[in-house]
Parts: structure tokens; sequence; C-alpha cells
């Protein structure tokens, strides 16, 4: 008979679980906190190639989490070290349901139904981003044995560093550009709030692979492996790229901040970076900045906030204090 | 749509060469601005005639002809053009042409540069006085005094809103009280005005209505109707209504008025984009500090008891005689934990605002004739105010003060390079008069009897620590507490004097000024004990060739006023200023900066701001108010404090690893400093690298 633990989290199990963990709790955050609506005018004075490709972005995007929060998130937890590694992939694929949800506020408030119905079919039928998917899937689907090598586990680990790190900023270059010119800026808040959580997705799932990589007898074979996956995906990318972007003749752009955040998901897994960057788009790089900015609390909700996680109440000793009077 | 070149140039400040920013790339936005945008989207005149002629007939300006004639018009252009005025940042430009120059009716096409609008503001204000028109132009165009935006937006534009942008009121304890003030926030909302409440007056949930118990629903459902009622009442689509709402901390709503900011709530007691402030009586933070059981109150058994308002009460006298009085209904609570409470909703929301009733109401002007209850959206306002009781159909109100306020800013900076504060400030003083004389909101009588009596305005400061930063100044230093108390003593000393004159000169003076401790000179008593001086030589330097007013002038200011009287019961005010201190390339109001290069984001852009002055000199002294310990900044504040007879926006900046208890103590700290209010909290988030690297 096996042995049933209890998560013990009096006990670290590593030097990062634990502040992973407080980071996702205060980084906490619901779709409907969020006001779409306020971008109803915005959208409307967009042209239409544009809502095309907004649209299709963020129809890709809910995709991707679809498949993080279904598939990859809980086949990885199945095999991952470590119970309180385990709560926080759990908590990471609650959140991303939550976003899987959200783009959908997004559209379902400034489109129509039979628009929606539409983008949701063209997400079915598209070849290119199906074929994203399958990739992915393929080595999620590895996992589904009880016991699996540390080689496919490493790969599980590095595939889903992929999608996080890599696939996602495609479709986040859109609705990113258009806020930093001032459209669809409401919607931003949301979509940057995803940014801020895919990016310590990334980042701790990359420490996990890095730790399973230790262990691995041939580390070189693997990494030949992520490198042609990530080439395999790198190709589709481009073609995907075209087909969202070509009409409204930002392909070029996007490339390059796919070549850039394709650097970002190796150097989260340890290693070098693959491609040579020129420039990034500076609206969309910035828009990235997960820092503190200012913002006017009567025409926008603020993204700086953060749930309060610990509750520390006043002694005797904070009441005094030197209130000498300055003059 | 193609990328816009100005908006590329602008987010390439960003870019780090050998660890500098580069700076010259918002100077490359500006010129793209102009040279693809602006210049290309404005109107062309052959001559200032046409332009002139052409938009008053289309009806853009109101028609001056009235009281001017084209060659006095013509001189005052003059004068502003002469001074070949140049926006100092790609934020400032953006600004103003964005939100604030006038555009053709399409919206496609500017009518107005800078110069055009400072014009018209200035002939508008002057009313026929030409050389009223020329001083108001001068200290316009020279950035040294800015109008809030409603003034400087809608001035001289014949299809326009109104020119006053803040106003507050009670609200009663009756349907029809709610309903005065619901109608008043859907009117004041739509002409562009922030709005405040006062809901302490209230009754809470459960409370009884009509002696039937258990049937009030208390305070958050009127802030839902109050919500939805700003959404809708927006300013022709421009600018989503804004609103606040004031509870007591006494209401036994409070925990429940709280909660509604928390980030995971039932969405039928959740409120988004009202925004929420606390009224703060002294014993309350008596009962934290000694840690002593604190009791709330239902509102409605304390007025059937005592005939009187929770809210209007003094609670240091009669919080004893509520707690041992037992038909008034009360609820057990402890008030460092509510403390704590709140310390924690404003770490997940920026919200509550704070008022201190006690440090408001200790020097008040006014304390003779009524109490301050609570502030405004900024919570800057300190005024006094009293509920009207609002009749059924064919029975006749009993209108009381609601208020009304109307704002200007001077540009510390411009002012003090210039030496003109005295000039400055008594030009202000006279251009905020015209706008308050001008006022007339019939449709919220409470709001228009209390401009019409009391021409309440206030006048604040703008680009403080961009002032010391050029003057190599640190904001937290000695110096900085030195300087403020002279150059605020100042503007105190010429508003009052501004305010005497224009007694004089109207023979008027605002209601209630013979009961005012302006009239008995009590408020005089500090400036006339001793002179106020620059203690520090660095700090004198900087007032070289302005003459500082000494007890000597204060106790002859004094018994003019006795004699003339004041015209307003209120003058000043030191408002956040967002968007215009952008216009006048100023560091927001008194606060310190955020950032060296502030990222903005508004509704509608997200743009790259580098800080007035910055050079790769004095990088130093532009120190974040994120990394400032926060009892500097109130010690300053408590400085600035004393010589301004209203409030000040106070901003709190914490981060994220503060915890609710640190925060708690700036309160404690703030109150303990005499200040009136605190305005909203910002965090700064602890970004992934930080975490990772400071424990990976």
């Amino acid at each position: 008979m096996s042995q049933y633990k209890a998560v013990n989290w009096n006990t670290p199990e590593n030097d990062y679980a634990g502040m992973f963990w407080e980071q996702n709790l205060r980084q906490f955050w619901i779709d409907t906190e969020y006001i779409p609506s306020k971008d109803i005018d915005s959208w409307k004075s967009l042209s239409p190639e544009i809502q095309e490709a907004y649209k299709k972005a963020l129809g890709g995007l809910t995709l991707l989490d679809t498949i993080q929060s279904h598939t990859g998130m809980p086949k990885l937890l199945d095999h991952i070290d470590g119970l309180q590694n385990k709560a926080v992939l759990s908590f990471m694929c609650m959140m991303e349901a939550i976003h899987a949800k959200s783009y959908s506020t997004i559209f379902t408030t400034v489109n129509s139904t039979a628009e929606i119905n539409e983008l949701f079919e063209w997400v079915e039928g598209n070849k290119l981003l199906q074929f994203k998917a399958a990739t992915i899937d393929r080595f999620y689907r590895n996992l589904d044995a009880a016991k699996v090598s540390n080689e496919v586990l490493f790969m599980g680990l590095a595939a889903s560093v992929l999608l996080e790190s890599f696939l996602f900023y495609s479709g986040f270059f859109m609705p990113l550009w258009l806020a930093g010119q001032g459209q669809m800026v409401a919607s931003a808040d949301i979509i940057k709030k995803i940014v801020a959580d895919e990016s310590i997705h990334g980042v701790f799932v990359g420490l996990l692979a890095q730790d399973v990589y230790k262990k691995l007898p041939d580390p070189a074979k693997s990494k030949a492996e992520l490198v042609e996956l990530l080439m395999e995906l790198y190709e589709n990318e481009l073609k995907y790229t075209d087909e969202l972007y070509t009409e409204v003749g930002l392909t070029a752009d996007v490339k390059e901040y796919v070549r850039y955040n394709a650097n970002k998901a190796m150097m989260n897994l340890g290693f070098e970076e693959l491609f040579e960057i020129k420039s990034v788009n500076s609206i969309v790089l910035n828009g990235l900045n997960g820092e503190t900015t200012q913002h006017d609390f009567f025409s926008k909700k603020s993204t700086n906030y953060e749930k309060s996680t610990e509750i520390l109440y006043l002694r005797d000793e904070d009441f005094q204090m030197d209130t000498d009077p300055v003059f | 749509m193609v990328t816009k070149k100005w908006i590329l140039l602008n987010n390439e400040i960003m870019i780090k060469n050998d660890d500098e920013f580069s700076l010259h790339k918002d100077k490359e936005a500006v010129r793209s601005y102009f040279l693809d945008y602006v210049n290309k989207n404005t109107v062309f005149f052959y001559t200032l005639k046409e332009k002139i002629d052409y938009l008053i007939e289309q009806e853009y300006y109101i028609d001056f002809y009235q009281w001017y004639t084209f060659e006095q018009m013509e001189e005052v252009y003059d004068l502003v053009y002469a001074k070949k005025f140049r926006f100092q940042s790609f934020m400032s430009a953006f600004k103003f042409f964005q939100s604030y120059a006038l555009r053709d009716d399409s919206g496609e096409k500017f009518l107005e540069r800078y110069e055009d609008r400072v014009v018209a503001v200035s002939l508008f204000l002057a009313r026929g006085d030409v050389p009223q028109a020329k001083s108001y132009a001068e200290m316009l165009i020279n950035q040294e005094y800015q109008p809030a935006t409603p003034t400087f937006l809608n001035s001289g534009k014949k299809r326009s809103g109104e020119l006053v942008s803040c106003f507050l009121d009670e609200i009663g304890d009756n349907l029809n009280g709610i309903g005065y003030a619901i109608d008043s926030a859907m009117k004041l909302s739509s002409i562009g005005g922030g709005v405040s409440f006062n809901l302490s007056k209230i009754r809470a949930r459960g409370e009884s209505i009509k002696d039937v118990e258990g049937r009030a629903g208390g305070v958050l459902p009127i802030m839902k109707i109050l919500e939805d009622t700003f959404s809708y009442a927006n300013q022709l689509g421009q600018r989503p209504g804004a609103g606040a709402v004031y509870l007591n901390v006494f209401h036994t709503d409070i925990e429940e008025f709280l909660d509604c900011k928390k980030i995971n709530v039932d969405e039928k007691v959740r409120i988004k984009s009202l925004s929420i402030g606390v009224v703060v009586p002294d014993k309350f933070m008596e009962l934290a500090e000694k840690d002593e059981a604190c009791y709330l109150f239902y509102p409605h058994t304390v007025l059937k008891q005592y005939g009187k308002y929770l809210d209007e009460m003094d609670m240091d006298q009669m919080y004893e005689e509520l707690v041992t009085n037992p038909l008034v209904k009360k609820k057990k609570v402890n008030a460092r934990h509510l403390m704590v409470k709140i310390a924690q909703t404003q770490k997940e929301s920026g919200y509550p605002y704070l008022f201190f009733k006690g440090n408001a109401n200790r020097g008040h002007a006014l304390k003779a004739i009524g109490n301050v209850k609570f502030s405004n959206l900024c919570t800057e306002i300190m005024q006094i105010s009293e509920v009207s009781d609002i009749e059924i159909y064919g029975k006749e109100d009993q209108i009381r003060y609601g208020i009304s306020c109307n704002l200007g800013s001077l540009n510390i900076a411009t002012v003090m390079a210039n030496k003109r504060i005295k000039e400055a400030v008594i030009t202000a003083m006279h251009s905020l008069t015209v706008v308050s004389d001008m006022t007339n909101i019939a449709m919220v009588p409470s709001v228009q009897k209390a401009n019409k009596e009391l021409h309440s305005v206030g006048l604040g400061a703008m680009n403080l620590h961009g002032f010391l930063a050029k003057n190599f100044i640190m904001y937290e230093s000695k110096e900085a507490l030195d300087f403020c108390n002279v150059f605020f003593m100042m503007v105190n000393f010429y508003s009052i004097q501004a305010s005497m004159e224009i007694a004089k000169e109207k023979k008027e003076t605002f209601v209630g000024f013979e009961a005012s401790e302006y009239a008995n000179g009590n408020y005089f008593a500090s400036y006339i004990a001793k002179d106020i001086v620059p203690l520090n030589d660095k700090i004198a330097v900087l007032f070289d060739g302005m003459e500082i007013p000494s007890a000597a002038d204060w106790l002859s200011l004094m018994n003019e006023v006795k004699t003339h009287g004041l015209y307003h019961a209120y003058r000043l005010a030191i408002a956040p200023n967002q968007s215009t201190s952008y216009i006048m390339n100023a560091t927001a109001s008194v606060m310190p900066v955020v950032d060296v290069i502030e990222v903005r984001e508004y509704g509608d852009s997200t743009t790259y701001y580098p800080m007035p002055y910055l050079d790769n000199d004095n990088y130093f002294f532009y120190k974040s108010a994120y990394d400032m310990d926060q009892k500097n900044v109130l010690r300053l504040i408590s400085v600035i404090q004393k010589h301004v007879d209203q409030g000040i926006s106070t901003i709190l900046h914490t981060n994220t690893k503060d915890s609710t208890r640190d925060i708690a103590k700036y309160y404690i700290y703030a109150h303990k400093m005499g200040l009136k209010s605190l305005y909203y909290t910002r965090t700064r988030k602890a970004s992934i690298d930080e975490c990772v690297s400071c424990s990976v």
C-alpha cells in the first residue's frame, strides 16, 4: 500500500517554491475586475483589418491557455517532485483557466455572438494554430504514463516553457501595440495581467526544467531535441505571423518580437540565446514592462494593485513617534 | 494604421546607452509630432483677423467683439506670440493637443495652438479689461500659473461646459434627500464636475424605516446607484463621470463600505469606479492608540435619541454618552484592527481616502459658522457643508450649503525663477474670482448657494520636486522644509491680501465673515508672533529680489482685513493636478516624482515623460517617492499645511513588501503631524527579476 503525504509548508522543499506561491497569490486577479466596455468606442474606430487581426490574436491565445490549463499543467503536476511545487503548479493551472476565459471577456464585450462563434470556428479550422497546439500537446501526452523518464519529463516542461514564454507573444503583440498608441487600453489592462502571469509561469517551470536537466545522463541529446522543437515551432510562428499580420503591415516587427521571446524562453530554460536581435518595437517592449506605471484613477483601473497576503496588526510602540512640529 | 513615428520616438527614450536613457529622443518626438501631425492637421489662416472672425462666425468662440476691438485683441496675441513658446517635452505637447486644443466640429483639424488657447482664456477672464487680459496672458504664457482643466479647456468657447470642476454635498437620510443627491450627481457629472457626497447621515443596514426594524438597506445600495449615475452622465462622452463618497468611521456600515473595493467580492456589492473615503474623527485615533474597545453606532438610533446626526456630533464629547445610552444601538470592534483593515483595502485597491476631521477643523477659519465634515474627490477641498431639507412637490425646500470650488495652480519653478510670487498669486486670485463670479449652478441650488455666498476658490501649487531638483536640493532635506515654509507663507499672505483687496473693491465680503477667525484676528496670531524667514543660506539666496512679508506686514494685513473683510471664505487648496502639470512640464503638485522617466497610462495613451529639468548631472535629485521614507514626505506636507486653509492631496507611495502595519503607521504619523487628509495609496510592485534574484 502506498503512503500518502500531506503538503507541509513548514519545511521549505527548495528555495523558490514558497516565493513563487507568494508571488502568484499577490498577482491573483479575475477578469471581471476590469472594464473592457470602455473600449467599445475605440473598437469601433479601428479599421476592419485591425479588428480582424485583434480578434484572431485573442482567439489563438484562448486556445493556448485552454491547452495549458486543461492538459499542460495537470500533466506536469503529476510527475513533478515536491508537494509545494505541485501546489504552485495547480495555482498556475487555475490562473490559466482564468486567462482562457478573460480573452472572451474582451471579445464578448466588443463583438456580436455571430462574430464570436465565427472566431471559434476559425480557431478550430486554422491549420497553423492547430499545428502549434498539436505539437505542444504531443509532449504533454507523453506524460500520460504512470512513470516517465527524466528525458520525457524535461521535454514536457520545456514544451510548457516554449508555450508560455515564446508562443504566446505573436498574439500579445497586437493588444500591446494598440494600447501603446491609445487603442483598446482597458482591454490591455487584462492582457498585461496575463503577461505578468505568463512571465512568472515561464520562469517557474523553467526552473523545474533546469532541475530535471541536471539529472539527465545525456543532456546534449535533450538540448538538441529542444532546439529542434523550437525551430519547428518557429517556422510555424513565421507563417502564423504572416497570416495574421500581413494585412496590417506589421509582419517584420512581429517576427523580430517572436525571435526576441524565443530567446527569452531559452534563457528561462538556462540556455544561451538562439537568435540575433536587432531592434524590437519599443512600444511593445515598453508595454511588457511590469513595473509600476502612473495612472489616473478616474479614467482607468490600475494594474498595480495586488492582493495583500500578509496582515500585520499594530502594537503600542507604533503610536510612539517623534511628531514635534518642524518650525 | 501605421505606427505613429512620434510615439515610437517617445518610446525610444527608454533605450539605454552606456547606462543613460536616450533623453534626446524626446525632443525628436516633439519635433516629429509637430511636423508629421500637428502642423498637417491645423487649419491655416492668412491673417489673425481672418482667424478670429472665422472662429466667432462658426460659433467656436464667443463674440469677443462685445468686449474688445480687433486691435486690442491683436495686442494680446502679439504679446503672447512674441514669447516664442516651445513645448519642453513630448508629453506636454501631446497632452495639450490631445485634450485641450480646440478642434473643428469633425474633430479632425486643430483650430488652436497653445498660444491661442492662452489668449482665449485671458480675453475671456478679463471681460474687456485690456491691461488685465495682458497680465493674465503674460502669467499663462510664462507658465507661472495654470487654471484647472475646466477653466483652461472651456474659457472663451461658445459651446462649452462649466468652468468649475469640483462639487460636494451632503445626503439627507430620507428618499427626498437621496433623490436630490442622485439628481445632483447626474446634473453635475454631465457638466464635467467631480462630485463627492457624504453618506454618513444615511441609516445603516438593518435599521428601522417608519419604526419597522430591519428594513433599511444601508449605504451600499446608494453607492451602487451613484456609481451607475456617474457612468451614465458623462460629459458628452468625452470623459467618464467621476464621483466619491465618504463615510464616518463610527457608522456601522463601515466594514461593508471598505469591503466594496475588495478584489474578490460579489458583483452586487462591488464598487469599481466610485472612489471612497473614510471620515476619521480624533476620537477614533485615540481609541486605537489606547487600544480600547471601539463602538460603531447605528446612526438612525442616534438621531432618534438626540435629534442630531451622528456625523455632526463632536465625538470627543459625545462618544462616552453614546456608549452608555442603551437606546443607541451599537457594535463593538477593535479600532486597531479596523485601521489595519483600511490599510489592507488600500494595499489592494489604493482606496479609501482618509479625512482627519479633527485636524481639518482645528484651525478652521469658519469654525463659528459650521464644521468641515468631509472632503472631495481629490481630498484637498475642505469647507463647511450642511444637509438641505428636501421636501415633496409643492412644499418649500430648506436649502443649505453644498460646496463648489474652482482650482488653479502656481508653477513654483517659474514663479521663483521670474521672482513673481506676489504678482502671480494676486493675478491668479483674480482669475479664480472671475470664474467663481461667473459660475451659477442653478440646477443644484445647494451648490449655487455656497458659491454665491462664499466665493470659495482653491489656489494650489505644482512643480515642487522639479524646482528643488533644478536647484540641487533633495526633496527630503531640511532645506526643502525651509523653502516650503517660506514659500507657502508668502502664498498665504498674498492670497489674503488679494482677497481683501477684492472685498474692498467690490464692497462685499463672503457671508459670515464677521463671525470668522479672520475677523477676530485669531487666524493671524502665529504670523504676528514671529517672523518667518529662510533659516538656510542656500534657501535665502533663492528668495533674493523678493520681499518676504514680516510679522509687522502680517499685523497691518490683519488690520486691513478687519476693516475691509475678505471676499473668499476659502482660498488655498493643493490639488493633485495631473494633466495640467504635464502641459506645464512640471512635476505634479507638491508630491515627489515616482521615477526619473514616468510611464503614464491614461485612458487613451501610454507615454514616457522624462521629469522636468532632468539631465545627467542632476539625476540624483529625482529620487523616487517609492524609495523615500514616507514620513519625510508627510513631514514636508505638514509644513505646507500650516499655510494652507483647506487641504493638500497627499499620496502615500508604498512597496509590495510594506505590511499593513507599516501603512497604518503612516496614518498615525500623518494624523499626529496635523495633516488633514490622505489621498490614495500607490503601490510599486516588486518585479519578477527582483524576486528571483533575491531568493533563488
